[in-house]
């Protein structure tokens, strides 16, 4: 499976082109298509590849937290809860909307955060994380092309932002740590870390939308 | 479900919100306000994305293979009946699904108490304590005090609309408001309007009364 993976990452990264106007948006990465069999047909083989490429990234995204209550034990556990949902889940997978990594990411962050939940507290919690991920979406393949695009640039850009930008990012999304945290930590003001999350966010080209910008300027 | 909204979380909420670092009350605001606005569930989308591909790139830990086994055996065996609780078929048409569920588990249907004339409150248990957390319904036409904000309260509107001094507000709007922030709502005249909201600290009437009233305003957060 190592070897697979190694020719997987082999490829370029982006599609030519050519390829994104006459794409069905589609996602066809190995991920993908093997989280598809493992939703239409529950193939094991296919889980088997699937747990061997990201439950040692699910580990890692476990391991990177540093949240209040969060220790290095409960890594184990989560990979277990993220994999087992993966499998219970992957009939609702659909490959037109993301692609599996990221699929399988928002059930990691899901995940994380009602185990930290569940931790801290005692009575039972009425909601689960993925309660509030609830809406069904009517995607036209505009938007959905979108969205393909987005996650291709995030992919090719993320390496190239500034050292300060790309640490903040990792704090927010791996370490968990809110913004104001980060800012306690890194003794910076809040304001110096909401821009830098702001122009990382905006290099990845996120956080364009026009209303975005009105917020922006009354904050 | 595709009218654009005046008003939004922060860029900042809905990065916390993607990256699961908000808080129960306010995620939940957040939440409900996705539920009516396309351009910011694009957003949380797009957001969602930086953590995946942060994940994607970092370095792989090392995995003992019986915690496959495990897995394997534990997906063999007959689900708890506990997974995933079906969406409750009670509740308000229209809300987002996880405020019917915060009703449906509090009582079935929302247990309205009386604040004034022209105001209902039902509080809602969330198993957090930063917040209270309630629906708010001002009746059509409804005016309700004049008050200012002794801490920070989101409000997101789930039916109908109401207005203050500086816009009108419709279903999804996301209001935010802080000490500082005085206004007097007042319900649109041509229907009740419910409100989802989260408050830090009391509110702080700003007339007369409130003299009398203000030393006994209380949040209960749950």
């Amino acid at each position: 499976m190592e070897k697979v993976r190694a020719t997987v990452d082999k490829k370029p990264q982006s599609a030519p082109k050519v390829a994104f106007f006459k794409s069905t948006e589609k996602r066809d990465d190995k991920w993908s298509t093997l989280l598809v069999e493992v939703g239409e047909s529950q193939d094991r083989r296919a889980f088997a590849e699937l747990f061997a490429h990201f439950a040692p990234l699910l580990k890692s995204f476990a391991q990177a937290s540093r949240q209040d209550g969060w220790f290095p034990g409960l890594a184990e556990d989560l990979v277990q809860e993220v994999m087992i949902k993966v499998w219970q889940k992957a009939g609702g997978y659909n490959p037109q909307k993301a692609s599996a990594t990221t699929w399988i990411y928002t059930v990691a962050r899901n995940c994380r955060i009602d185990m930290l939940r569940r931790k801290c507290n005692t009575q039972h919690l009425p909601l689960e994380n993925e309660d509030f991920w609830h809406e069904p979406d009517e995607e036209t393949p505009v938007s959905l092309l979108r969205q393909k695009r987005t996650e291709d640039h995030v992919k090719q850009s993320l390496g190239q932002l500034p050292r300060e930008q790309n640490e903040i990012l990792r704090k927010v999304y791996l370490e968990g740590k809110s913004h104001a945290e980060a800012s306690q930590e890194l003794d910076l003001p809040l304001g110096t870390v909401k821009s830098r999350v702001r122009l990382g966010l905006q290099k990845l080209q996120i956080l364009v939308a026009p209303e975005f910008r009105e917020e922006l300027l009354n904050d | 479900m595709t009218k654009v909204l005046n008003h939004h979380p922060t860029p900042e909420m809905l990065v916390e919100f993607s990256a699961g670092t908000l808080d129960t009350a306010t995620s939940i605001c957040v939440a409900s306000h996705l539920h009516f606005c396309k351009c910011c569930r694009d957003e949380v989308a797009r957001l969602d994305e930086v953590g995946s591909q942060l994940m994607a790139i970092s370095s792989p830990e090392t995995i003992d293979d019986a915690l496959f086994d495990k897995v394997m055996v534990k997906i063999d065996q007959p689900q708890p009946v506990a997974e995933a609780a079906p969406a409750p078929k009670t509740g308000i048409s229209g809300f987002p699904v996880h405020v019917n569920k915060l009703i449906h588990n509090a009582s079935k249907t929302p247990v309205w108490k009386r604040l004034s004339s022209s105001m209902e409150e039902a509080k809602l248990f969330t198993g957090q304590n930063k917040f209270e957390v309630a629906l708010h319904k001002i009746c059509a036409g409804g005016v309700t005090p004049k008050h200012d904000h002794r801490g920070l309260e989101y409000t997101v509107v789930l039916k109908g609309s109401f207005s203050d001094e500086s816009s009108v507000y419709t279903e999804g709007d996301f209001i935010i408001r802080q000490p500082g922030d005085v206004h007097q709502p007042m319900g649109a005249k041509n229907g009740e309007c419910i409100c989802l909201s989260v408050q830090e600290s009391p509110i702080k009437l700003t007339s007369f009364l409130g003299f009398f009233l203000n030393p006994w305003l209380k949040v209960k957060p749950a």
